[in-house]
């Protein structure tokens, strides 16, 4: 039996946006996978990753979406806002699922079924799905390798059942699960798990990487990496959560910076070939944490203690990411050189009475 | 579930469960059309860069900008003419108001606008024809007496608009200020004989050795022509009132430089010479006396020290380092000699109060100090000499009377330039009576047609905080410098002391700009939609649209917005109960003020074809 040839479809890498002083984002392609119409909140982060993503794979996508947000708000009365196949699963078998939709199409290619190019076949799985409940068949589908791209959009909680805590969810913020109060005034006390690490460490034969909405092209880029690798790639996407993270809705490209800038999520590779990470990702600027807990109302009880608690995780990760530490975030994880948050003192208050 | 391929009686063709419509990239999912969400409205609505707004002839300086940002050079070249005759000269000449009210400037460092306008002005010269075309004729003949910088303005515009122009010049070539005023190192003369010459191509008539007063009188001007633009200059040099004035010796700012440009002058330069004055005009003969053969020049200013002097400070700091020296708080009082300069007598000084705008306190009780010069130029500024013009037009301050339109009474008779400006508080550039001469021949056209002049009462927004655009996107960057030639070698020459831009230069230069408050089609807002709602046929300033069905009003794309195009307009007005479509006007004409009356037409058409 001769080797059956697989077309598939080498998606272009994009060209940075700054050349130069200039910023002009480079030709994007025309299609739209994903159109208006759906009931995601006004500034949903992973709507705007749901966008970024389908534009970067193209037409001959397949997306499946595990139950999450992005299931739950765009298809209602058995409609979605998508152009191109898409199907729900549960919530545990986002990874089994995929791993599914990946060897249909390679049988039917075996069998001469399917003439054209293997489709993109992308997997949108909420942090929940992917951190918590489907951790087991996301593993599995990586593991038996399926052509495939499993994505979690990471909204860090559960948010479409009314914002709980999830294991992404950060240390000190606050969820309908993880309250601050008098015994535990940080709100949630665990640090979040680290998926992607997770992922690299246990598949290292798949292709590994995290992104930001406030990065497009990067982001845009990893996507189309991860398709044209041959085998799993998983991705993690920091999309901020509006309802969640209780923000002025205009912020959600601002946070998908500052949170990046803040060390709070570092962006990386995982290179399956070198069996490597590569850490060449550089924010413009390097910021305290609090520039990025300030804007939202989940870290509005945090006293000095927790802000210099976070400072010193995201020192951890600079430091991983083997950048030097200027002065002022050495400075910033001592409490002594920081300030509450603006509305810690009422919640004690409120927490008292209650 | 999707309904393609699905025969659904015409009743059933309604949204349900079950059987509903299946999106499409044209119209999207449209059984949620979630713009019943939004409160805010984004509306593209551009905005006029600081840049723009400070030229004194109002250039698109932003839009050229972003023309040669994409290597479209012709079109850029063809948007400056719009407005400015000769970028070839302001591109060299130019005392830049533009770069100085520049955002990028409180950033790192201003857009060198006028590097890159040169480039394009030596691109136009360069090319075989102009960009620019004469108007179809329109059978009036109308003279423009004088040909500097607002004359040649001002012609140039009639002539596009169908007039037939003739230039009347009293000197023996055309070019009046540029040529006369601005000396050779700065703009070399066969640039200005081109731009000369490309006047001459529109159908311009030039009459040389033609002066007003003289050779034509006010009367043959009302007879011969239907009418008239006056745009005469300041030609006759101030003195500074000292005794022995009159000794040989000493010469005038103005003259000076005229005289050597029109190839006329009969002055050998001394070895050791003075120039009095601090403006841009002293500078410019302090730096010519150096190539004229004076071996040690000095400036003697009544301001104090040189940031007060009002002149260019770039200029000022390659004087120095030429090697010009500067005296300070001094005036001269009397010319020494005998029949000839053989020294200045100085006394301490100061304005009694603004710089330049007061009269001088000479402190005379202090012993005079006595200076040694071959020759003395005086550059003190100018006047107008208008012995020929009647009384009833002659102002207080020595210039032409004129109403806000450059107009002089009811006549067909206008004026623009130096000739109006002088004593108005604004300073006295190249680039101010161009924009003068623009604007006085749009309304001498207006009144050839019978149209009654207006003041303009557009609102303007001019965008001069940086916090109305997203600096995020900006990283800084240097300025691109030009170069020039080394002082040692340039002192003695006539050869152009600051060099151009090359072509990767200008790119680079022109990709600094932020286009303040202008879209220039960088798709951000198009790519960080989270609907996506924006849409466009192709990436254009003016094409973008934003699908008001399912816009739920986010603003990202507001935030977003690098330049500060994009801004939020409050949807309902909940005291009225009004949708407030107005407000969505764009304030500017432009691409998106069509945009902005499909929106003031959105009410009265159906809510589905929306």
């Amino acid at each position: 039996m001769s080797a059956i040839e697989v077309q598939r479809q080498l998606l272009p890498i994009l060209d940075s946006p700054n050349q130069g002083a200039r910023f002009y984002n480079p030709e994007l392609p025309s299609s739209e996978p994903f159109v208006p119409g759906h009931r995601t909140c006004a500034g949903c982060g992973p709507s705007i990753q749901y966008r970024m993503t389908s534009k970067a794979a193209g037409d001959n996508t397949i997306l499946i979406g595990p139950t999450g947000c992005m299931y739950v708000a765009n298809s209602s009365y058995l409609c979605t806002p998508y152009n191109v196949p898409w199907a729900h699963t549960q919530i545990g078998s986002a990874g089994s699922f995929t791993a599914g939709v990946a060897a249909a199409y390679e049988a039917m290619i075996r069998k001469g079924k399917w003439k054209g190019a293997y489709p993109n076949i992308i997997c949108e799985a909420g942090d929940g799905s992917a951190s918590d409940i489907g951790l087991a068949s996301i593993s599995g589908a990586l593991y038996r390798n399926h052509d495939c791209l499993i994505i979690c959009y990471d909204n860090e909680q559960y948010a479409n059942t009314g914002i709980q805590a999830s294991s992404r969810t950060p240390y000190g913020g606050m969820t309908t699960f993880s309250p601050p109060g008098p015994m535990v005034p940080e709100a949630k006390k665990l640090y979040p798990k680290d998926l992607a690490r997770m992922m690299a460490a246990g598949h290292p034969h798949c292709y590994v990487a995290t992104a930001s909405v406030g990065y497009p092209i990067d982001l845009m880029n990893k996507v189309r990496k991860g398709l044209n690798h041959k085998g799993a790639a998983y991705l993690m996407v920091y999309t901020p959560c509006q309802k969640g993270f209780v923000y002025e809705t205009p912020r959600s490209i601002d946070l998908g910076r500052l949170v990046v800038e803040c060390g709070l999520y570092p962006i990386w590779e995982w290179d399956p070939e070198k069996r490597q990470y590569d850490y060449s990702f550089r924010p413009q600027n390097m910021r305290p944490v609090s520039e990025y807990l300030k804007l939202q109302g989940r870290f509005g009880h945090l006293h000095t203690q927790h802000i210099a608690n976070l400072q010193k995780f995201a020192n951890e990760q600079w430091q991983m990411m083997g950048v030097e530490l200027p002065e002022a975030l050495l400075q910033a994880a001592d409490a002594k050189n920081l300030v509450n948050m603006a509305a810690a003192e009422e919640a004690v208050t409120v927490a008292e009475t209650v | 579930m999707s309904t393609k391929g699905t025969h659904i009686p015409e009743r059933l063709k309604i949204p349900f469960a079950g059987i509903t419509p299946a999106p499409s990239q044209e119209k999207g999912q449209d059984l949620f059309p979630t713009g019943n969400w939004r409160a805010i409205r984004p509306v593209y609505r551009d905005k006029l860069p600081p840049c723009n707004n400070a030229c004194g002839t109002n250039e698109k300086i932003q839009g050229y900008l972003d023309l040669v940002k994409r290597g479209k050079y012709v079109d850029a070249y063809a948007l400056i003419k719009e407005d400015m005759p000769f970028p070839s000269v302001t591109g060299r000449v130019c005392y830049h108001p533009c770069e100085q009210a520049c955002n990028r400037g409180k950033y790192d460092e201003a857009i060198s606008i006028r590097a890159v306008e040169r480039f394009l002005g030596d691109l136009g010269q360069a090319l075989t024809r102009d960009v620019v075309k004469a108007g179809a004729p329109n059978g009036k003949k109308v003279a423009v007496v004088g040909s500097g910088p607002a004359g040649h303005s001002a012609a140039y515009q009639l002539v596009r608009l169908g007039y037939k122009v003739t230039i009347l010049e009293k000197s023996p070539k055309a070019g009046g200020l540029n040529r006369g005023g601005i000396p050779d190192w700065v703009l070399p003369q066969h640039v200005l004989d081109r731009e000369i010459e490309r006047l001459v191509e529109l159908g311009i008539t030039i009459k040389t050795n033609v002066e007003v007063g003289k050779d034509v009188t006010w009367d043959d001007l009302k007879r011969d022509y239907d009418a008239v633009v006056l745009a005469v200059g300041l030609t006759q040099p101030n003195s500074v009132r000292a005794e022995g004035e009159n000794k040989d010796g000493v010469l005038y700012g103005l003259p000076f430089l005229r005289d050597i440009g029109m190839g006329t002058s009969k002055v050998k330069l001394g070895a050791r010479v003075a120039v009095i004055g601090g403006g841009n005009t002293a500078i410019d003969c302090a730096r010519e006396a150096l190539r004229q053969g004076a071996v040690e020049v000095t400036m003697i200013t009544v301001e104090a020290n040189p940031q007060e002097m009002p002149a260019v400070p770039e200029d000022l700091h390659d004087m120095l380092e030429e090697g010009v020296e500067l005296v300070h708080g001094r005036a001269m009082t009397a010319v020494l000699g005998n029949g000839k300069v053989e020294a200045l007598q100085l006394h301490p000084a100061r304005f009694s109060g603004a710089i330049n705008a007061s009269p001088i306190n000479v402190n005379r009780e202090v012993p005079a100090e006595r200076f040694h010069v071959d020759h003395v130029i005086i550059a003190v500024g100018q006047r107008a000499a208008l012995d020929w013009l009647p009384d009833e037009f002659k102002s207080d301050r020595g210039t032409i009377k004129i109403d806000r339109f450059g107009r002089l009474g009811d006549t067909n008779f206008f004026a623009a330039g130096d000739v109006v400006q002088l004593g108005l508080g604004q300073p006295l550039m190249v680039v101010n009576a161009v924009g003068d001469g623009k604007r006085v021949a749009f309304n001498l056209d207006k009144v050839m047609r019978g149209e009654s002049l207006q003041p303009r009462t557009i609102p303007v927004d001019v965008i001069f905080d940086l916090n109305r655009m997203n600096m995020t996107y900006f990283p800084h960057f240097p300025r691109v410098h030009q170069t020039l030639l080394a002082p040692a070698s340039r002192r003695k020459t006539q050869e152009e002391v600051i060099q151009a831009l090359s072509e990767e230069q200008a790119v680079e230069e022109a990709g600094r700009c932020f286009s303040c408050g202008t879209c220039n089609a960088c798709d951000n807002c198009y790519l960080v939609c989270p609907e996506p709602c924006i849409e466009r046929p192709s990436r254009s300033n003016g094409l973008y649209k934003i699908l008001v069905d399912y816009c739920k009003g986010c603003r990202v794309c507001i935030e977003e917005c690098p330049t500060g195009c994009l801004e939020g307009v409050p949807e309902l007005d909940f005291d009225t109960g009004v949708v407030r479509m107005d407000t969505a006007f764009a304030i500017l004409p432009g691409l998106h003020g069509r945009q902005a009356e499909e929106l003031r037409n959105l009410a009265e058409r159906p809510a589905k074809s929306i």
